[in-house]
């Protein structure tokens, strides 16, 4: 399992291609960012798919760490991804 | 390993965009990752429809319901992905030769108590004098050696779990009694607890059978009955003393549950939807918790346990290997 964030810029009419399809995977924490744990067969989907989605001049960037735990994160206010698994 | 997801709010469970999604009755809208999910558990009033049960089909989640009296109503399962008609077979010959059945119940058995003591012995450890206890639950352990059928090695069990349950109201803390154990309905808040976590336990072990292609309803402890999984009730006896009563008694003991967070009625006590969420909540955690295994050499959840054992009992099933019971290691 690696723990990504993936946060990308696309024109504002296409944003939700990405957004429909990340929310298979990750948790939606911000516009234009997902983060989440997932496998690496996971994530090769992930990039498979979002270089067919993005045209030319758009971009997304994948930051990709081994594992949750070395991780750093500090949130400032809420935390949108507290309790995603209880809804 | 995938995930559980727990929903407690009212509403609307569907599928949209490749993914599902809940419609709140306040209007709130939130996603859940389907391709992390290994069950879906309803604890408040969801609707949904055929649509999202050949979604979660399609990627073989269940769905797992929550209602009143102990809880668990039942599951909507996907379909079997997993078929084997030999190992239907040999799962149906092992119960109908005497000898092979009871052997695997002695098993199952074994490994209760073996996890039952462990508890035992660690609040001895911590203050509480359980000596006696614990000879009891080692003298049961070997008497069933000497078992010769099924009812008779049920009986040792119903011994033990006695002498295990005799245990609890020096556990649990001020306000807080057990007096043996009741259900449908659970009468006081020990008793809820219990019943709510048997469920959760009993529901993991219904979605780690469906991971193989054993039938849930071929048993060797409990007698295979209708209308219910009687397997995942053999293997989550293994587990219950892990998986249930000592979050059960960290919660109480921490005064992270209290008597607040249950609903007396004329004559049933039931959690509410917050205690529902808490103690949900640290069931999750422990499900998550890792270990080292041994024969496998690498860090195993405890949800991953589950799995095992069904895996092993195949094996065993097919091939003859010894299956070995789940006994805590650590």
């Amino acid at each position: 399992m690696v723990y990504i964030v993936v946060v990308y810029d696309m024109q504002a009419d296409r944003t939700r291609l990405m957004l429909n399809f990340l929310r298979k995977y990750l948790t939606h924490v911000q516009n234009s960012v997902f983060e989440g744990e997932v496998t690496e067969g996971d994530l090769e989907t992930i990039q498979n798919k979002t270089r067919e989605t993005l045209k030319s001049d758009e971009s997304a960037i994948i930051y990709r760490m081994s594992s949750e735990k070395y991780v750093d994160r500090m949130v400032v206010g809420e935390d949108p991804t507290d309790d995603a698994r209880f809804l | 390993m995938d995930r559980n997801y727990h929903i407690f709010s009212d509403g609307c469970l569907e599928r949209h965009n490749d993914t599902v999604r809940l419609v709140t009755l306040d209007g709130e809208k939130k996603y859940l990752p389907i391709e992390k999910a290994e069950a879906v558990y309803l604890h408040g009033q969801i609707d949904y429809n055929t649509r999202l049960v050949s979604f979660l089909n399609k990627h073989g989640v269940a769905l797992h319901i929550f209602g009143w009296n102990d809880y668990y109503a039942g599951s909507v399962m996907p379909k079997r992905g997993q078929t084997s008609g030999r190992t239907l077979v040999e799962q149906v010959r092992a119960y109908d030769d005497p000898g092979h059945r009871v052997d695997l119940a002695r098993k199952f058995v074994a490994g209760s108590i073996h996890n039952m003591r462990s508890n035992v012995s660690y609040y001895n450890r911590r203050g509480h004098d359980f000596d006696s206890i614990l000879t009891t639950l080692a003298d049961t352990r070997d008497r069933l050696a000497e078992t010769t059928d099924v009812a008779e090695t049920m009986g040792v069990e119903a011994t033990a779990r006695r002498a295990y349950y005799s245990t609890f109201d020096a556990i649990l803390p001020d306000g807080f009694v057990f007096d043996g154990r009741r259900y449908n309905p659970p009468d006081n808040e020990t008793n809820s607890l219990i019943s709510f976590a048997n469920s959760l336990v009993y529901a993991n072990v219904v979605s780690a059978i469906r991971a193989t292609a054993l039938d849930p309803a071929v048993s060797y402890l409990h007698e295979p009955g209708e209308r219910r999984y009687s397997l995942a009730l053999d293997i989550a006896d293994l587990f219950k003393p892990l998986l249930a009563d000592r979050v059960i008694f960290r919660l109480l003991n921490r005064n992270q549950l209290t008597t607040d967070d249950f609903e007396t009625d004329l004559n049933s006590c039931l959690l509410t939807e917050s205690g529902r969420q808490t103690f949900s909540k640290a069931f999750e955690e422990s499900l998550e918790e890792t270990v080292e295994h041994p024969r496998l050499d690498r860090n195993v959840s405890y949800q991953y346990l589950l799995r095992i054992e069904a895996y092993k009992l195949k094996k065993h099933l097919l091939t003859g290997e010894a299956y070995i019971s789940f006994k805590r290691w650590w």
